[in-house]
């Protein structure tokens, strides 16, 4: 029985953030700060001939401009290892391939001047060429090249009919496997590029500091990566870079690497040698910035008369926009995901990512795996029914549980499924909304009909793994006893809401027997903390929580040391530690001789006093595993045939996270996932013109986000926990954040199946695209 | 131009553009932080102030208009009776994610219990006063609960 864990705790920074005290990016002031603005390509690809900055400067602007920048090619993400990370960036350039992309900035003493100056830059372009918007007319014969060459590793390399990177994978016998098959589906499915609506647009403060060096604040998912790329970019040693960790309004994934706003503050404050703050519109960051990838997917799949899965063929076509943020390892995950999710016999797999003139995509929570667990959970629900198997029971047939290999994170990042409890949400989530009676589509009549879907999914808690592989996931932790027995957490992990540091914090606290409240959560830099690689990939608390549970074990072995010179025991091993509710803190003991006692803080202050030196330890951790956290939505929707909406009616969501160590913050989780994926599901579009501009207006009324309104009410939405355990995480904890999610538009597609009898292939499932599919249907 | 406002309590003296609106003036002027920019277009909610005690998204509204007027923001309500309430419930149901619209949060919902838009305290009544409000983290659940959360109390204590 824990102390702690699972046990509910307000946040540690809830208050801070609902009172708006907390300070982020946007709200960092520097005395004598400048305001950063960009000039951004008015074309979708073009060339620059050239820049007239006289006008900008005589205003009193500091102007950067591509010459004013290390021409060094760069990818913002350093999560790959070096051989797998393709370069085709640059902060500013002279050729721009999307609408937006920052060919100019100016730095100015206020906002107003900025701008004029931002107005007053003359860019004169030599050529203007018809942007390629399409990643099939990319790819034909005779498209101009969007890249030429780049470089991968420290090699350039060609780039050929505009194709990014490309992967492809067999295992088995894929036409033996479709020869015994007794049924076999082909299906073509489409995810739009979509928004990610962090609600705080990015930013970036610079600050030269007298030594030479220099401070940055930005929103980022990983601070000692934003270090690594400065450093890289600039030239600059990483010992001269310090990025601070700030709060970030939300992430999923839109920070997932060290965005350009931070590249070109850096830029601004080391040319003009003041603080610079460059912040994005709203504007600018929903339609310059970054959106999520663009997936074609085809997929082939087949399974034999009693109810197994023979083989799948999947191709998958990514529209990436102009540069790489992570097009190459997102063909490894999509895979990951594909084969993961069932016992496909045989696979065959065909990945490409493709260059367009459009804003570069990035992660969305669930790193593809939502949209392929959407297109694989469709496919199993129709070979189900054309099977006559209820689709429950083929699933747990097929799934890959408990003792397979897993790798989710792609071919390099294998490791054996421990736990698992989809047996269990799937029993409890049917019982719970009613499979049963569910009802067949055909018989379904009026104007408004309900249906049940399911939708059933994982995804890693991190990227680990017993070999090393290709991608760079470990964490670091420093934990230190204070002279009164508080402890001090340090560490470089981003929270992005969830709760991961409070989660730590409890973590900790379990291990050292004291309360939650006495251990701070230090707001830190790079300077200052071990690397971490970023809050991303689900890992936060199963790789970062468990750095932070082996630092706190460190400490606890010392703690014990002292005791028992305190307690005069013959070693350590003979002493207990406890939590004492009365003391609100930890207390030591000789097991036998419980008067023989001594509290934490007790043996923090001797040791001060009498020179033994400071408890602390200082950890970094590599997981050697990737488990997968499942999770099993079941959904219930009503279909106005009229009006084409799609209403959600019930949610049972299931999640298996191992040890739940935040309960209310983690069913937090799969409101919020919930709530992301519906919007996928029926509503997330970024859409553009024939020129390359977002047709999207640029405004989140137009970009429809669901309200309070549009989604369940409390009473409605039904969380589960499965009781598995992780025998690899901290305290048998797993991750959840995009698990939380990567079930919900397939359990919402089948529930809308199952309401009116048709199968979308094309999200979001839009009334407009319900009311034409039931006009067709007739 | 000079306008005078009663910001939080206390009546200041600020120069504004004519095209600065009351977001800028609260944020870059007066520094109050707790004035978040989400949007600039009023769809967000996230920059909600109370203006003569009513909610309006401060993006929207010409600040040299406002001479004489009364504002209150999230970190001034936040330290009232109701809105130290409010603050109590968002934490206790797990509302706070990554934290940037929950100041909005408050200040729509404080308004919301104050003109009695929020009376009965079910779901969809919540749900309708907090629909101006955008989060994309906590899909509303632990929000709308805390709402609830709150009207119970004031039930409990008999306040109207």
């Amino acid at each position: 029985m824990y102390d702690f864990i699972g046990k509910t705790f307000p946040r540690h920074d809830g208050v801070a953030k609902a009172t708006g005290l907390v300070e982020f990016t946007f709200d960092i002031e520097i005395p004598d700060m400048l305001y950063g603005r960009i000039f951004k390509s008015p074309y979708a690809f073009a060339k620059v001939r050239r820049i007239d900055t006289s006008l900008a400067e005589s205003l009193g602007a500091v102007v950067l401009t591509p010459d004013s920048v290390p021409d060094r090619l760069f990818n913002p993400r350093l999560v790959s290892i070096e051989e797998d990370t393709f370069k085709d960036w640059r902060v500013l350039t002279y050729t721009p391939r999307y609408l937006g992309e920052p060919i100019a900035a100016v730095a100015a003493p206020s906002e107003d001047l900025a701008q004029r100056a931002l107005e007053a830059l003359k860019v004169e372009f030599e050529e203007v060429y018809e942007p390629i918007l399409d990643p099939f007319k990319a790819m034909a014969p005779g498209a101009r090249p969007i890249h030429e060459r780049i470089v991968r590793g420290r090699t350039w390399v060609e780039v050929r009919n505009n194709v990014a990177a490309e992967l492809r994978y067999s295992e088995g016998d894929v036409e033996l496997e479709e020869r015994r098959s007794d049924v076999v589906i082909e299906r073509r499915f489409h995810v739009p590029r979509r928004y990610h609506v962090q609600l705080e647009p990015k930013g970036a403060v610079c600050k030269p500091e007298p030594d030479g060096s220099i401070t940055v604040w930005t929103t980022t998912q990983t601070i000692h990566n934003t270090k690594i790329l400065i450093s890289q970019v600039y030239g600059i040693p990483m010992s001269r870079v310090n990025v601070k960790k700030v709060p970030i309004g939300g992430g999923f994934g839109s920070s997932i690497h060290t965005n350009l706003v931070t590249l070109i503050a850096v830029g601004l404050c080391l040319k003009s040698g003041r603080p610079v703050k460059l912040v994005l519109t709203r504007e600018e960051d929903m339609v310059h910035d970054h959106v999520s990838f663009e997936f074609y997917m085809r997929i082939r799949a087949g399974a034999t008369k009693d109810g197994t899965i023979t083989f799948g063929e999947f191709e998958n076509i990514l529209d990436i926009g102009a540069h790489q943020v992570q097009a190459y390892p997102l063909l490894g995950t999509a895979l990951g995901w594909f084969v993961s999710l069932y016992r496909w016999r045989a696979v065959r797999y065909y990945g490409r990512s493709v260059y367009t003139n459009k804003v570069p995509s990035c992660a969305i929570r669930g790193y593809g795996a939502p949209e392929v667990t959407w297109a694989v959970e469709t496919v199993v629900d129709e070979m189900a029914e054309e099977l006559g198997i209820d689709p429950l029971e083929f699933r747990l047939r097929n799934y890959r549980g408990r003792g397979e290999i897993f790798w989710g994170q792609g071919p390099t990042v294998k490791s054996v499924i421990r736990s698992d409890g989809v047996p269990e949400l799937i029993a409890r989530g049917s019982e719970l909304i009613g499979w049963r009676n569910r009802g067949d589509p055909r018989s379904k009549t009026g104007r408004y009909r309900r249906g049940i879907g399911v939708g059933r999914g994982f995804h890693t808690s991190g990227a680990g793994g017993p070999l090393s592989g290709a991608i760079i996931d470990y964490s670091g932790a420093i934990v230190k006893v204070n002279e009164d027995g508080t402890v001090d957490y340090i560490t470089a992990l981003q929270d992005h809401g969830g709760g991961t540091l409070d989660a730590h914090a409890k973590i900790i606290a379990e291990e050292l027997k004291i309360p939650p409240s006495k251990v701070r959560i230090v707001w830190s830099d790079t300077a200052t903390t071990v690397y971490d690689v970023c809050t991303h990939a689900s890992r936060g608390v199963y790789v970062g929580g468990e750095a932070a549970r082996r630092a706190a074990a460190e400490v606890r072995r010392k703690v014990l040391e002292y005791a028992a010179r305190i307690l005069d025991a013959v070693n350590p091993e003979a002493l207990r530690v406890e939590y004492d509710r009365e003391l609100d803190d930890a207390v030591i003991y000789v097991e036998g001789a419980p008067d023989r006692r001594v509290t934490l803080s007790e043996v923090a202050r001797i040791a001060w006093q009498r020179n033994w030196g400071s408890i602390s330890a200082s950890v970094s951790y590599r997981a050697t595993a990737a488990p997968p956290s499942f999770t099993v939505y079941f959904v219930e929707v009503e279909v106005d045939t009229e009006t084409g909406i799609v209403r959600p009616v019930r949610v049972v969501a299931g999640a298996d996270a191992g040890t739940v160590i935040n309960p209310e913050l983690a069913a937090g989780q799969l409101h919020g996932g919930f709530a992301m994926g519906w919007s996928w599901a029926v509503g997330d579009e970024v859409s553009y013109t024939e020129d390359g501009v977002p047709a999207h207006r640029l405004s989140v009324a137009d970009y429809k986000i669901p309200t309070a309104l549009d989604l369940p009410k409390p009473e409605e939405f039904v969380v589960l926990f499965a009781s598995t355990y992780e025998p690899t995480g901290p305290f048998g904890a797993k991750g959840l954040g995009e698990a939380a999610s990567n079930p919900v538009i397939a359990a919402v597609a089948n529930a809308i199946y199952n309401a009116i009898g048709i199968r979308f292939y094309e999200i979001p499932i839009t009334p407009e695209r319900v009311l034409e599919a039931l006009r067709e249907r007739g | 131009m000079r306008v005078r406002l009663r910001v939080n309590g206390s009546w200041v003296e600020v120069d504004v553009e004519p095209h600065e609106t009351l977001l800028n003036v609260l944020r870059d002027r007066l520094r109050i932080r707790s004035v978040k920019y989400g949007c600039g277009i009023g769809e967000c909610g996230s920059c909600t102030v109370l203006l003569n005690g009513r909610p309006v998204t401060s993006c929207l509204v010409l600040a040299a208009g406002l001479d004489g007027t009364s504002i209150e923001t999230a970190d001034y309500l936040a330290k009232t009776e109701l809105g130290t309430r409010i603050v109590n419930a968002l934490l206790l149901e797990g509302a706070i994610q990554c934290g940037y619209c929950i100041p909005g949060f408050l200040v729509t919902i404080y308004a919301a219990l104050k003109s009695g838009m929020i009376r009965r305290g079910d779901s969809t009544e919540i749900a309708r006063a907090i629909s101006g409000n955008i989060c994309r983290c906590t899909g509303y659940i632990n929000i709308v609960k805390a709402v609830r959360r709150v009207v119970a109390e004031l039930v409990a204590i008999g306040a109207d």
